[in-house]
């Protein structure tokens, strides 16, 4: 273990260094405090990883502090074997965030790296956060970061998106306080652990799942209420896209984790059947949708609507295969998406351009660019050897065994992604070069080389040897399964 | 992974990453030493279970070591050898490494005990094998490719399918004989898998559709290693399934039909190796061990003679730069070693004897008369005198006899050359002595090739079938000229039959099987999917923006009353006032 208090340190470094960018940085310096800010971060974390004790499911790191002792609320800080993937995936992101915006943000730039850096702070505070209260406040805190960035720096309709995202998320969280007053009225704790402990009414329990359903299906997106998603993804600018697709979409998944399963088991048991449905419905329906798109990022953004189903998919089948594969497909798809959001912003910068159409034959012009595009779609149709492929193995694995047809149309899924991805690659980089794009520079420079090599590199190494994440999560998986909820 | 044993399949994907950064001649000797390594490794290997990993709870087996998975990784990594020579003065790079990952993906197949394993390699055989067509970079060719991908990745996800229900049931996903597991899903869907791969119809319209659109040297390393891996798997898994014997029939019989009608050069040749699958995948069927030995056999011999065809074909593409029989004609001026060396690899697939034709395709046919099929029988030997007909007799006819288009192509280069000698060497050698082959077999051979018999019938049939093409040689024209003469009668005859097959039949293939992506997936695919996308955008969004929209229409209705203006609401107190005294006088009254 370490000497200083990790896990805030972790969470607040990023906060320090937006203020330090707000109030003494100067326009030009910005983003060097705001990359060096990013990389400390994550230096100051590494020690989580290394001193973690892999076996035991209890939480680690552990930080308690009184804070409001009138409401028995405390400052609880600590990770276990499911949150602990989260944060690295979070400082990975956020360094990757800055590099991806390096030439991209010239408006506003001391204000943008500001709020990305409040981001990170809210993203890795929410996965370290042992209590409810403040699991909300991170929550509520990523609201505003995400929203300025989607409105100030977005695309054209970014004002419209961002008025939609704030709305659908708002109105999920609104539930959720109340669903959090209700629990703490019942408990007189929000203690995840000790909320573990109480045994509630059946019947109060469908009604608080059914409040924090709302809250975490939002955000998951789970279908219908996922309509936020492709307007938010497509006008974001880049680095918000990353983090919406990359963290924002696991933080409802990790809610169900953190709550739903282990404080309202039975519950869950008469949810299960809708639940698998509507994944596996979004699923196959994200997967249609996504085929049609025109717009690359939209494309990208629904595509993250049915690898998402994967994911609820595999937590409510219950099972610790699909659940481990589930917690896996969550960092594969934000690895991939990153991936995918930035190969996409770097294009963009050059040619202005969102439209599939509008490319064509750059493989020609840009063949590094081409190859780490394809290596992307590659990873992401679920090829044996890259992460993709594992996470989804497990989950569709497992749902076979919950119920065949949620298997078959599991596959369908993975089907129609190859379907869209080849097709996607197909349109953009092969045949002939669209004329308007051979006097553009499209090939990558080295910062932006740097930029998606980490993510290269993450996607091999997971997918070559998966109990790189799985062996955090056994103990905690098991833990979680055996706390009362069986399939 | 220990290492007394060197997985030759990683050696040549590894070993390709190499050879872009070598320059000139040293990528040379690195691009000629991998697949001799690769060569050396498999012949060195003894039987046994070699490189196993612990991956999600399973052991992968990368090495399972035994007769059938070295007779074939011979056969392998001899043809990367010789495909590799084929291609040494092809300048993009990009072909090498496409070559060597692909060669490695099939020794890959070969040697994995496990399911996991396997797929691992079958993928990467799908993406590699897609970038010859690619990097031939016509608009075809690309298109072409796209297709081909499709249809493979979707193979690979039926594999996928079949593994995962085989696992999430059995626990298991070791790949051994899967005749216990007969009709279940997982049985179903890898066998699909497995069909799609070795091309059987209508699965494989992949087959004619990508090969003659690949590059001159990616066709030649496309025929030996997809189809003939599936083969390879389907002896592994599936020896002895009845539906194979039908299926390997139709297909040898198919291929041949439907290179009648061929006039593009790697086309029909593509259409044989359809037809040559078929006595395999028979042969497969059929499961005696005299048939499994005759499918190995014929595996091998067919690897090397139909890369010598495509080899053939492929260098006077490259010279002529035409694919097209009817244009070409009186090539032999020019181009003599090429049309010797072809004719060696045209006798070994019309199975004459003494070229290794002879001695592997046969023991299919006598295993089929052996377990008393005689319709197979039948079905097989007619597809045998089709087989000579066409690549012994009419392709080289009309390449290099025929009428003199003029053309003056040279020789290719040398190292093509060498290329088809070897492997012309290699047919004569085991047409001359078939106990090389022989006894590399899975099972022990009892099987003699050289009887009296057997020569004399084989020689009446191509005897027959040689002076058939020669009678009818107006009719086989692939360009067709009207003179009218007094075999007016025979023609029309002629030309009745003809009908029959480039109308219906020809329609069938590319009306629907060539075009079953068209009509089976991508339409139903898009139309379902434009389908969801305007529900998506006209109610699943419109129900919000309705939503949004009725809350703002109640806010402009409270707007009214609450204009902020005083005198408005004393107006509306004074009002409500009077309306509760009205109320009170006439409830009082």
């Amino acid at each position: 273990m370490t000497d200083y208090p990790i896990l805030t340190v972790t969470t607040f470094l990023p906060f320090l260094g937006a203020l330090v960018i707000l109030f003494f940085g100067h326009e030009r310096h910005t983003r060097w405090i705001a990359l060096c800010t990013t990389l400390l971060t994550l230096a100051v974390s590494t020690p989580l990883y290394w001193s973690f004790e892999k076996s035991s499911s209890e939480l680690q790191f552990i930080e308690m502090a009184e804070w409001i002792p009138n409401w028995n609320v405390s400052y609880g800080m600590g990770v276990d074997g499911i949150s602990l993937p989260f944060i690295f995936l979070a400082t990975v992101l956020s360094i990757l965030c800055v590099g991806g915006s390096w030439t991209a943000v010239q408006t506003r730039t001391k204000e943008f790296y500001a709020v990305l850096l409040v981001a990170e702070t809210a993203m890795v505070g929410l996965f370290a956060a042992t209590n409810l209260f403040l699991f909300y406040i991170f929550w509520e805190l990523m609201i505003v970061p995400l929203f300025l960035l989607i409105g100030v720096w977005g695309g054209p309709g970014r004002v419209y998106a961002a008025v939609k995202f704030l709305i659908f998320t708002l109105a999920g969280s609104v539930l959720m306080l109340v669903g959090m007053i209700a629990l703490y009225h019942n408990c007189g704790t929000l203690d995840f652990k000790a909320l573990t402990s109480f045994q509630l009414q059946p019947s109060f329990q469908v009604w608080l799942f059914v409040a924090f359903l709302a809250a975490f299906a939002v955000k998951v997106p789970m279908f219908p209420v996922h309509t936020w998603l492709p307007d938010a993804h497509t006008e974001a600018p880049t680095a918000g896209s990353v983090i919406l697709a990359g963290i924002l979409l696991k933080m409802g998944a990790y809610g169900f984790l953190r709550i739903s399963l282990p404080i309202l088991p039975e519950a869950v048991q008469i949810f299960l059947t809708p639940m698998l449905f509507i994944s596996a419905v979004a699923i196959v329906y994200g997967a249609y949708v996504t085929l049609v798109q025109t717009d690359v990022k939209r494309l990208i953004a629904f595509s993250s609507i049915s690898h998402m189903g994967f994911v609820t998919l595999g937590i409510f089948t219950l099972n610790q295969n699909g659940v481990e594969g589930a917690i896996l497909q969550m960092i594969n798809h934000g690895i991939l998406s990153a991936g995918f959001f930035l190969c996409i912003g770097m294009i963009y910068e050059r040619t202005h351009s969102r439209e599939i159409k509008d490319y064509g034959g750059i493989g020609k012009v840009a063949p590094i660019y081409s190859s780490l595009l394809a290596f992307f779609c590659l990873a992401a149709t679920g090829f044996p050897g890259l992460n993709a492929f594992v996470g989804e193995f497990l989950i569709i694995s497992s749902a076979f065994q919950a119920r065949v047809w949620l298997g078959v149309m599991a596959i369908w899924g993975v089907v129609l992604g190859t379907a869209y991805l080849v097709w996607l690659f197909y349109r953009m980089v092969m045949g002939k070069t669209n004329s308007g794009l051979e006097s553009l520079q499209l090939e990558l420079g080295i910062r932006e080389v740097a930029t998606l090599t980490p993510l290269v590199l993450l996607a091999l190494c997971l997918g070559l040897y998966p109990e790189l994440v799985l062996s955090y999560l056994r103990a905690p998986v098991a833990q979680l399964l055996a706390g009362g909820v069986t399939p | 992974m220990t290492l007394e044993w060197v997985h030759p399949g990683l050696l040549l994907i590894f070993g390709a990453w190499a050879l872009p950064i070598l320059k000139g001649r040293l990528r040379w000797y690195v691009l000629l030493l991998l697949p001799a390594v690769a060569l050396i490794a498999c012949f060195r290997m003894t039987p046994g279970i070699y490189g196993q990993v612990h991956f999600l709870g399973q052991d992968l087996v990368f090495g399972r070591v035994d007769q059938l998975s070295l007779v074939f990784s011979y056969v392998f990594s001899i043809m990367t050898l010789l495909g590799i020579i084929y291609a040494l003065h092809v300048k993009q790079v990009a072909q090498h490494v496409t070559a060597l990952t692909y060669a490695g993906g099939a020794l890959g197949v070969t040697f994995a005990g496990d399911l996991l394993s396997l797929l691992l390699f079958w993928e990467l055989m799908a993406i590699s094998s897609v970038l010859f067509l690619w990097l031939r970079r016509k608009p075809n060719a690309v298109t072409a490719g796209f297709r081909y991908l499709l249809i493979h990745l979707l193979g690979g996800l039926l594999l996928l399918a079949g593994i995962v229900i085989q696992w999430s049931q059995t626990g298991l996903i070791i790949f051994e004989d899967m005749e216990v597991f007969s009709w279940s899903p997982a049985w179903i869907l890898i066998l699909l898998a497995f069909l799609i791969n070795a091309a059987v119809p209508p699965l494989g319209a992949w087959l004619p559709d990508a090969y003659p659109e690949a590059t001159v040297t990616g066709a030649v390393f496309m025929t030996a290693f997809t189809t003939k891996s599936s083969v390879y798997a389907l002896i592994r898994g599936f020896a002895g399934t009845e539906l194979l014997v039908w299926l390997g029939a139709i297909m040898a019989i198919y291929g041949v039909v439907y290179a009648v009608l061929e006039n593009d050069a790697r086309r029909l040749l593509a259409y044989h190796i359809i037809s040559q699958v078929g006595y395999m995948v028979c042969g497969v069927g059929i499961g005696t061990s005299l048939a499994l030995n005759g499918a190995t056999a014929h595996a091998f011999a067919h690897i090397l003679y139909k890369a010598l065809l495509f080899m053939g074909a492929g260098a006077v593409l490259e010279m002529t730069h035409l694919r097209k029989l009817s244009d070409m004609g009186g090539l032999y001026r020019t181009m003599p070693i090429t049309l010797g060396l072809y004719m060696v690899g045209a006798f070994a697939i019309s199975a004459v004897p003494f070229f290794s034709g002879f001695v592997s395709k046969s023991m299919v046919v006598a295993a089929a008369g052996e377990a008393h099929l005689v319709w197979i029988f039948l079905m097989l030997t007619l597809a045998s005198a089709g087989t000579f007909l066409h690549t012994g007799l009419k392709l080289p006819y009309y390449m290099f006899f025929g009428k003199d288009s003029g053309l003056r192509a040279e020789e290719p280069p040398r190292n093509m050359l060498v290329a088809m000698g070897l492997a012309a060497l290699a047919c004569v050698l085991i047409g001359v002595f078939p106990r090389l082959l022989y006894q590399h077999l899975p099972h022990s051979v009892y099987y003699v090739p050289y009887t009296l018999q057997h020569i004399t019938s084989t020689l009446a049939m191509l005897g027959f079938t040689a002076l058939g093409f020669f009678l009818l040689l107006k009719y086989l024209d692939p360009e067709p000229k009207i003179s009218l003469d007094m075999d007016w009668f025979y023609r029309r005859g002629a030309e009745g039959a003809m009908k029959v097959i480039q109308g219906p039949l020809e329609r069938l293939e590319s009306r629907y099987v060539a075009e079953s992506y068209e009509c089976l997936i991508r339409s139903p695919m898009l139309g379902v999917a434009k389908l969801l996308r305007n529900f998506d955008t006209r109610v699943v969004d419109s129900t919000v923006l309705g939503l949004a929209r009725l809350t703002q229409i109640f806010s402009q209705a409270l707007k009214i009353t609450a204009s902020g203006n005083a005198q408005h609401y004393g107006l509306i107190m004074a009002v409500a006032v009077l309306a509760l005294c009205a109320l009170l006088v006439i409830r009082s009254s």
